[in-house]
């Protein structure tokens, strides 16, 4: 039996790469496209599998317009065997439940099935720079009904027909064992993607690349394309920065440089220019009718998510907009949240002290870690006997995941990654009708420069929240609600993924939120081991400053730090008054994190670095040297505008 | 994906320049025109075809008639017919316009144009009649059998920076070819290996070499007419340093403008950018930039030592065309016309090879023939001393030009020698007059406005380098060079380096330590040229790696 590796990849412009206009607008028009990044990880992990199985068959598919061609003859002259492109004019304004739909109906056409007798494995990357969504690698599992894995950074064969996933999750990562045929898909930080080879560059020219319009594949209308999709962009807008541009020290050697910096800082770096407000034109409300489109569903649903034990903090953190919508809508509109695990019936108080109104909890011992298959289904038992209108998730790596296989059961769309939830309405002109309510998802998108507001008409409209944006709701000791036992339906198949290995790390470490200067390590400070993060650290703290270490992602990763002091969106997210990065290269994940503190200050070698688009102060150089003598005039006195506390 | 990755052609071209191209669709019409087929392969390095281009340029439009007969001459992308033309001889402060042309340097009939352009352009048509191109790909190795050539191979991929193969590795792929062109260019890498392999400048002057910064502008309606050309003498330039600036007005309000200047200057302190960015700064050239906004920069190498200095262009296997055999005409400060026609001829040589079945040097030597009986050579031949004459500085210079003008381009003393640019270049103790920064103490303010740093013109330059490969610009002997290079020399790379790659850096306790900034590198390959004892090789770096030019 040969395998096959179907790699799923799209193409998507440049976002560095768009350039200045003439006109002084960014030029889109000029941007070079690339295969998504994350995509890209995926083709390099089918590509790691085909060296564990050399008669393994690769093959590369895409969905979008024609000029997607190039990037999948990019992908076979890096080393695939078969191209196929699911290019339609009717799929276009497709949302990731429509794309989801389509791409796996393409795969089944293309003999890939559940019930497949040849063993398969569907790659694809995380998510997409122009989208952000995650979604679609779960879409695509559950549409075919196969199992998942996904924010995987290495997959392995096993030997045995079943392939390990090394699985990120908050604080560590999870070994899965899954079964073929399944889906993975990759985030950004695995083996990075190989160059093309002359000799595949000359395959890739050949190549016919086997084009399939929807009729070719047996897909109707109704579900795809911007009528069929359950969820449309409602509106979008910039994302205006609330920092002004960085000034960079100059100098020659890190003396000079270091002065520059004092300097520059005393001087308070530069002011955002305020731009007028232009006068919003009042839109004309229609006299359309409302229409109503819940047919009946009520209440919120959320999930509240279990690690090491405790209900994670993102998960209470969500009560706050639930609470927010379930006012907006009246009605006594209830706040239901669902528990699953093993011992979770004594949490269950705790969430009606934050704000549920029931919480509904499945015990079971096989369920004391989060398993998307039997918690997906799940899900759709307890949808489908309480109808709620709305279900929320926190946008964590499960609830990412989580979310879009069971939008794909109830065939809603999903909304990812959200920092803003309200309720609205909808006029549509067509059909002369105004939807209402009807929640609205905000999220920002396009590398954080735009915000989006996205709208789905499918209960229970599903939206997953960005982690730390939400306040966590006060704690009412005593507030009364109702606690009930669900029992699920529950068969072998939901556990045909193994958990091999969990390891996860403590939150902990409560003075990051509190400090007033944070000095970070990156990647760029592992020559040290942070020797000198630390060391500055010290410093302040010898000064009397509330000064801690933390570090980026790949620092935990490497071991060399504990996940406590990891800053990001996996990590903390937090907002001292000083930030300072050093050797941090500026991953949107790590902004996430630290993107509110009051001034930021980068230290890194690489002039390039993303990290100076996201500082007020920056010094290009090697840590190494400016961070001693930044360390001796801290000893001197410089105090980075805190004053200090005597205690 | 196995090690012995092999793919077979009948030619491969190392190169997708004007000569390379040229190559290529004159040896396609050829065989057409005999009703044979075989396989044309050309692979460059630039992410696209026109990323590593560089050139002022002014183009004589002739050849391109002899190259694509069959196109309609307007359909070639020339920016703007030349339409005045004036040498201008500055001051610090002042400029005058030469009311004559001087020998060679008249461009009537002449187009303005991007050569990256061009080059874009000149793909399409060889794609056209069936050339295999593939851009993004480097080549670090010559394959040779019995000791000929017989190919080249792609650069491996996936190795950090010690040389390790990383999981992603990716082995390079073996080109066999019946015959392969090198058309790499100023300073080829690989031609350098052939070169030194085959001992191919035997006998032959130094080839001595230019370097140019080029920046392309927008500036305001009315500054300058389109088709308007300035070429500068004189400011910053002293007369031991050999070059001059030009103003090339291009349509949209664009203009393209630039400093050469010859890399046998003395002053181990020269900064060719930064003596740039002060040229801007003289009222002449600043008037026209005034308003204006900067766009694109670069900057290349030329080769310039004319006649004397062109290899043997042919072993067995192989031929060099274009820039990297030299062939530029200095007083005209041309050599795209030369390159397309090394390039056409070259495919008149492989006609002839292919069809008689030998690519032996002996009938190689057809090219060297050709080339004899040429254009090309007729127009080196009478400026064989030019450069050379050059060697002691302008006035000699001058007076040297004048007496070969007379004498049919030999001069009174026959064949003048010249000396390797890596030798010309003085230790600080001997450097007699003043050093560069103090000649032009506080005459260059940067205000990134009309002038700029280093580091800011590399930006506007598109380049960029995968973090992870071996660094590609090696110190050959790391304790000589520190000795000779950083000590003696004062470490002339930070200075005479285009794009920033080299930073002495200075610890507090005056440590000093060349960093190299290898993603910065324009591939200029001004280091592995000038770097004293040639302590600095060039290498290639991964494939699609490098500046992305689009209008240069």
């Amino acid at each position: 039996m040969a395998l096959t590796i179907i790699s799923l990849i799209k193409q998507v412009p440049i976002p560095t790469e768009m350039r200045m206009g003439d006109d002084g607008l960014m030029d889109r028009t000029k941007a070079k496209s690339i295969i998504n990044i994350d995509c890209q990880f995926g083709l390099e992990a089918g590509l790691q599998l085909k060296k564990q199985n050399p008669g393994a068959r690769l093959i590369v598919c895409s969905m979008g317009p024609k000029s997607f061609e190039t990037a999948l003859r990019t992908a076979v002259s890096m080393g695939y065997d078969e191209a196929f492109l699911l290019s339609d004019r009717k799929l276009g304004g497709s949302d990731t439940y429509a794309t989801g739909l389509a791409i796996s109906t393409m795969l089944k056409h293309l003999g890939f099935t559940k019930n497949s007798k040849e063993p398969f494995i569907v790659l694809a990357g995380r998510q997409t720079s122009d989208g952000d969504t995650a979604h679609v690698p779960s879409q695509v599992a559950e549409s075919i009904g196969i199992p998942q894995a996904t924010f995987v950074e290495s997959v392995k064969a096993d030997g045995n027909g079943n392939v390990i996933a090394k699985r990120i999750i908050e604080g560590g990562y999870q070994m899965l064992k899954l079964p073929l045929p399944c889906v993975i898909s990759l985030t950004p930080t695995g083996i990075p993607p190989r160059k093309p080879s002359l000799s595949g560059a000359i395959k890739a020219r050949k190549l016919e690349i086997t084009t399939f319009g929807i009729e070719n594949i047996g897909l109707g209308t109704e579900k795809i394309g911007l009528n069929g999709s359950p969820t449309i962009v409602a509106k979008v807008v910039n994302i205006i920065s609330e920092r002004p541009p960085i000034v960079m020290a100059e100098g020659h050697n890190e003396v000079a440089l270091v002065d520059s910096l004092i300097i520059n800082f005393k001087k308070g770096g530069n002011i955002l220019e305020k731009r007028e407000n232009v006068a919003k034109k009042e839109i004309e409300r229609p006299d359309f009718p409302d229409k109503d489109f819940r047919n009946g569903a009520s209440g919120i649903l959320t999930w509240a998510e279990i690690t090491n034990g405790k209900i994670s903090r993102p998960s209470i953190e969500l009560l706050t907009p639930a609470r927010n919508l379930a006012n907006q809508l009246g009605n006594n509109t209830r706040v239901l949240t669902l528990m699953i695990g093993k011992n979770v019936e004594q949490l269950a108080h705790t969430m009606i002290e934050y704000g549920s109104d029931e919480v509904i909890y499945v015990e079971n011992e096989k369920l004391e870690e989060y398993l998307v298959l039997p918690f997906s289904s799940i899900f759709a038992q307890v949808i489908k006997e309480r109808n709620p209108e709305i279900a929320l998730f926190a946008a964590t790596t499960s609830g990412r995941e989580l979310a879009p296989r069971i939008g794909m059961k109830t065939n809603s769309g999903v909304t990812a990654d959200c920092t803003g939830l309200e309720i609205g309405e909808y006029i549509d002109k067509k059909e002369k009708l105004i939807y209402k309510p009807i929640l609205e998802s905000r999220r920002p998108t396009y590398g954080e420069s735009k915000l989006a507001t996205i709208l789905g008409f499918v209960c229970p409209q599903i939206s997953t929240a960005r982690a730390g944006t939400f306040e966590v709701p006060e704690r009412l000791e005593g507030r009364e609600g109702i606690i009930s036992v669900f029992n699920p339906v529950l068969d072998d198949q939901d556990f045909i993924v193994e958990i091999q290995k969990t390891i996860r790390g403590e939150g902990g470490l409560q003075n990051l939120f509190d400090a007033d200067v944070i000095i970070s390590g990156g990647r760029g400070t592992l020559i040290d081991n942070l020797g000198l993060i630390k060391d500055l650290a010290e410093a302040l703290k010898s000064q009397g400053i509330n000064a801690e270490w933390a570090s980026s992602r790949p620092v935990v990763d490497e071991g060399v730090v504990d996940y406590a002091r990891q800053i990001g969106q996996t990590g903390k997210t937090i907002r001292p008054k000083v930030y300072i990065a050093v050797g941090v290269s500026g991953a949107i994940q790590h902004i996430a994190g630290m993107k509110e503190s009051e001034k930021i200050i980068a230290i890194d070698h690489n002039p390039k670095a993303h990290i100076f688009q996201n500082a007020d102060f920056g010094i290009v150089g090697e840590y190494t040297d400016i961070l001693p003598e930044l360390i001796e005039r801290v000893k001197a006195g410089f105090n980075f505008g805190i004053e200090i506390k005597k205690n | 994906m196995n090690n012995n990755d092999t793919i077979f052609t009948d030619v491969l071209i190392i190169g997708g320049g004007p000569a390379g191209l040229a190559t290529s669709i004159h040896l396609a019409d050829l065989l057409n025109k005999n009703s044979r087929k075989a396989r044309i392969l050309l692979i460059e390095k630039g992410r696209e075809i026109g990323s590593h281009i560089l050139s002022g340029a002014v183009i004589k439009p002739d050849v391109f008639k002899e190259l694509l007969p069959d196109v309609d001459f307007s359909e070639i992308p020339f920016n703007v017919k030349v339409t005045g033309d004036r040498t201008v001889l500055l001051s610090e402060k002042k400029s005058v316009a030469l009311p004559f042309h001087l020998p060679y340097m008249s461009n009537d009939g002449n187009y303005i144009a991007s050569l990256s352009r061009i080059c874009r352009y000149l793909a399409i048509k060889a794609e056209e009649k069936g050339v295999e191109i593939y851009p993004g790909f480097a080549v670090d190795e010559i394959l040779y059998e019995n000791g000929k050539v017989i190919g080249a191979k792609t650069k491996d991929t996936g190795i950090d920076h010690h040389g390790h193969q990383l999981e992603n590795f990716q082995p390079g792929t073996r080109i066999e070819a019946k015959i392969t062109i090198f058309a790499e260019g100023t300073r080829g890498s690989l031609t350098k290996m052939l070169i030194k392999k085959f001992n191919l400048t035997e006998n032959k002057n130094e080839q001595v070499y230019s370097l140019g910064c080029k920046e392309i502008w927008s500036v305001p309606e009315g500054n300058i007419r389109a088709g308007q050309i300035y070429h500068t003498m004189g400011y910053p330039l002293d007369n031991d340093e050999f070059g001059g600036g030009f103003i090339y007005a291009l349509q949209e309000n664009k203009v393209a403008i630039g400093l050469v200047v010859g890399l046998d200057y003395q002053d181990p302190t020269f900064d060719v950018h930064d003596a740039f960015q002060i040229w801007k700064t003289n009222p002449f050239v600043s008037a026209i930039l005034k308003g204006g906004k900067l766009l694109e920069y670069g900057a290349k190498t030329l080769p310039e030592g004319g006649y004397y200095s062109i290899p043997k262009l042919y072993v067995d296997n192989a031929l060099i065309v274009g820039d990297s055999a030299g062939l530029v005409s200095m007083p005209a400060l041309k050599g795209i016309h030369l390159a397309i026609r090394s390039g056409m001829l070259a495919a008149k040589t492989m006609i002839k090879a292919l069809s008689e079945n030998d690519s032996s040097e002996k009938n190689l030597q057809h090219y060297e023939t050709l080339i004899k009986n040429s254009h090309i050579h007729k127009e080196l031949y009478a400026v064989r001393n030019f450069r050379q004459g050059f060697n002691k500085g302008l006035i000699i210079g001058g007076l040297h030009f004048g007496t070969q003008l007379i004498t049919g381009g030999a001069g009174f003393f026959g064949r003048l020698k010249s000396h390797a640019d890596s030798q010309t270049t003085l230790k600080l103790s001997e450097l007699k007059k003043k050093p560069f920064k103090e000649r032009f103490k506080g005459k260059l303010e940067i205000d990134k406005i009309l002038t700029f740093d280093k580091v800011t013109n590399v930006f506007y330059s598109g380049v960029y380098h995968d973090e992870q490969q071996v660094v590609h610009l090696h110190i050959n002997n790391p304790e000589n060079y520190k000795i000779l290079n950083v000590e003696q020399y004062g470490a002339p790379e930070q200075f005479y380096c285009s794009s920033e790659v080299y930073e002495l850096h200075l610890n507090k306790s005056g440590q000093k330590e060349i960093r190299i900034h290898a993603e910065n590198c324009m591939h200029c390959k001004t280091c592995d040229i000038k770097s004293p004892g040639e302590g600095i090789t060039w290498v290639v770096p991964n494939g699609g790696n490098g500046p992305d030019f689009q209008n240069m």
